[in-house]
């Protein structure tokens, strides 16, 4: 026990070290911004559709395979990897649309019950046909040239390649903000999120609309799959890890709201980067708690607006 | 109770008493299981088809009572009865601290919050490995006397949980789960009539928690293990996809929907590795064609 303690005094000692502090920060930074890469379309698609969709860490996945094929067969190099995040986009718009067409659309009248059965029938059935189509085996994804390696900055070295997640994220994040305050289809995002009847009584075509931010959420996703191959392992069981989390930060930051997803991924990525730090076996309890607590004195998150 | 639906049932005992025994060990072993998630799936339409909370965590009390067993026979060399005894109790203390919570909210954040709970469980149930042996989980865990036999733990089995269900049975028909079911359809109005809607549903939160404690307790006890994926979150959606395949507003939907599934699982695992891909379709099928369940009728309500 006293050796427990110990350590964990040891542990704390690192807090003063300002080269652990600051990898520690980017290191959470980054994370963040892939967590925010699949929250954001989570919150999208709950604030539009009213729908926990468990299958998004499935599309997730998809995203990632999709990019280790291009990568791996179509492609080397940065080409093959810029064209590989395209791809993973681009194919899970067209399986986000489809998905919304022939299922999900039937159940937006549903209890709770349906509507979180079907979500989670679709997780097992996007697992297994990953499993199918590739096979179970765990791979990883080298990344280009350009982006492998380490990059000094402040006074630490860090892995290019999470730096240049931490850029991506931004830019998605500022891309996300003009979709929504500056196009017409974000406009009506926004406004179906406060109020989907009365969105639908002003004459918008809410059937294309809820199509459409599944399609986006399910591209988001892809992105972030494709994104994130070469930092994860591709192999089974991603699509069960990944949604956890993303849960984690909705539920902290707001269903429904793209700041509070941001805000909440970080926070969740600094809670692990420091928790890790601290009590290394007990990082993963602290980011549920976090969740727990917010849930109890705030059910509707950081940024949400309650119901 | 009409008199062809006692005579359902009565058929349905002696079927449950005597087909078993004609079985083979492995069937037998099936056979528990189905049981034991019956009386599980029970407990959870007790909290979503006559209280109207969908939990999402519901595998965290199933999961308590197997680690209370074994944690209680595994380290500390407790005697079977008293670890039996002792998975509801468990299950019933860590629902209390949760319901107290989770019953303020409603509809999706219930469900979220009982899942964040669950998650919790689940991962101190991971890393707590001095107790909980981690991945690993507990093993080994052996019944006492003739109960040993599949056979004859089949019939104990059998006879807990009948008495169990029984319980339920009674419990629902009772003013308490009228009331439940009126706060179910109209909470504010029963809260008008002077019942403290609340407390209601937290005691029904931590009853379904104790009757869920019990039948992990005694699937430990057949199994002989315990394993962290039992508390896993997608554990949680087990006694949901029972309640609902068998039909939430009736009272034997569950356990028709959990011998349904176990049969299903075991059937349909016993020939391919991708049961997951059939499961999932099972489920979205379910959902999309048939969402009173194989019991219920479509516009028909529990006790109506």
């Amino acid at each position: 026990m006293e050796s427990l303690l110990d350590q964990t005094w040891q542990n704390f000692t690192l807090f003063g070290n300002p080269t652990v502090v600051i990898r520690q920060t980017l290191s959470g930074i980054s994370h963040g911004m892939l967590l925010f890469l699949i929250s954001a379309g989570l919150s999208l698609i709950f604030g539009v559709t009213r729908i926990l969709n468990f299958a998004h860490g499935g599309l997730f996945m998809l995203g990632a395979y999709v990019a280790m094929s291009v990568i791996g067969l179509v492609l080397g190099g940065l080409p093959g990897f810029v064209l590989s995040l395209i791809a993973g986009a681009a194919l899970l718009l067209l399986v986000g649309g489809g998905l919304e067409i022939l299922l999900l659309r039937r159940i937006y009248r549903s209890a709770h019950e349906f509507q979180l059965l079907l979500t989670f029938g679709l997780v097992f059935v996007i697992g297994d046909l990953v499993m199918i189509i590739w096979d179970r085996e765990e791979r990883s994804v080298a990344a280009p040239e350009l982006l492998s390696g380490a990059t000094r900055l402040i006074g630490v070295t860090f892995p290019t390649y999470r730096l240049f997640l931490i850029l991506v994220g931004i830019a998605v994040a500022v891309a996300l903000w003009v979709l929504l305050h500056r196009t017409r289809f974000g406009i009506w995002i926004r406004a179906a999120t406060l109020d989907r009847e009365m969105l639908g009584a002003l004459g918008v075509n809410t059937r294309r609309l809820y199509t459409g931010v599944f399609a986006l959420g399910a591209a988001l996703a892809g992105f972030g799959g494709a994104l994130a191959a070469p930092v994860l392992a591709v192999g089974p069981g991603l699509h069960v890890e990944v949604i956890i989390d993303a849960f984690v930060v909705v539920v902290i930051g707001g269903m429904g709201s793209i700041p509070g997803a941001l805000v909440g991924s970080l926070l969740v990525g600094l809670v692990n980067a420091f928790g890790i730090l601290a009590f290394p076996s007990l990082a993963v309890v602290l980011t549920f708690a976090l969740m727990a607590v917010i849930l109890i004195v705030r059910p509707w998150g950081l940024f949400g607006r309650p119901e | 109770m009409s008199r062809t639906k006692l005579g359902l049932w009565s058929v349905a005992a002696l079927l449950f008493l005597v087909a078993p025994l004609g079985l083979g060990a492995f069937w037998q072993f099936i056979a528990i299981e189905a049981l034991v998630f019956a009386l599980y799936a029970m407990s959870f339409n007790l909290l979503l088809g006559y209280g109207g909370m969908l939990s999402f965590g519901h595998a965290a009390y199933f999961g308590l009572g197997a680690y209370g067993v074994g944690i209680l026979m595994a380290k500390l060399s407790a005697p079977f009865w008293l670890a039996l005894l002792a998975a509801p109790v468990v299950a019933a203390v860590s629902a209390a601290a949760v319901g107290y919570f989770s019953v303020r909210l409603t509809g999706i954040y219930f469900a979220m919050l009982t899942f964040a709970f669950q998650m919790l469980f689940f991962t101190v149930a991971l890393k707590a490995t001095v107790l909980t042996g981690g991945d690993d989980g507990i093993v080994g865990l052996t019944r006492p006397g003739i109960l040993v036999d599949p056979a004859v733990y089949y019939l104990f089995v059998l006879f807990i949980t009948a008495l169990a269900i029984g319980l339920l049975y009674r419990m629902v028909n009772a003013p308490f789960g009228q009331t439940l079911r009126a706060i179910r359809d109209n909470a504010r109005r029963v809260q008008h009539l002077g019942v403290h809607t609340r407390a209601h549903c937290w005691l029904t939160f931590v009853i379904a928690g104790a009757f869920a404690g019990l039948a992990g307790g005694l699937f430990a006890l057949s199994t002989g293990s315990v394993f962290p994926g039992w508390l896993d979150w997608t554990a949680s959606a087990t006694p949901i996809v029972m309640a609902v395949l068998g039909g939430l507003r009736v009272f034997a939907g569950p356990i028709a929907g959990a011998f349904v599934f176990v049969g299903l699982e075991t059937v349909i695992s016993g020939h391919t590795e991708y049961w997951p891909l059939f499961m999932g379709t099972i489920i979205i099928a379910l959902v999309l064609l048939l969402p009173g369940g194989i019991l219920g009728t479509r516009s028909g309500r529990v006790g109506h």
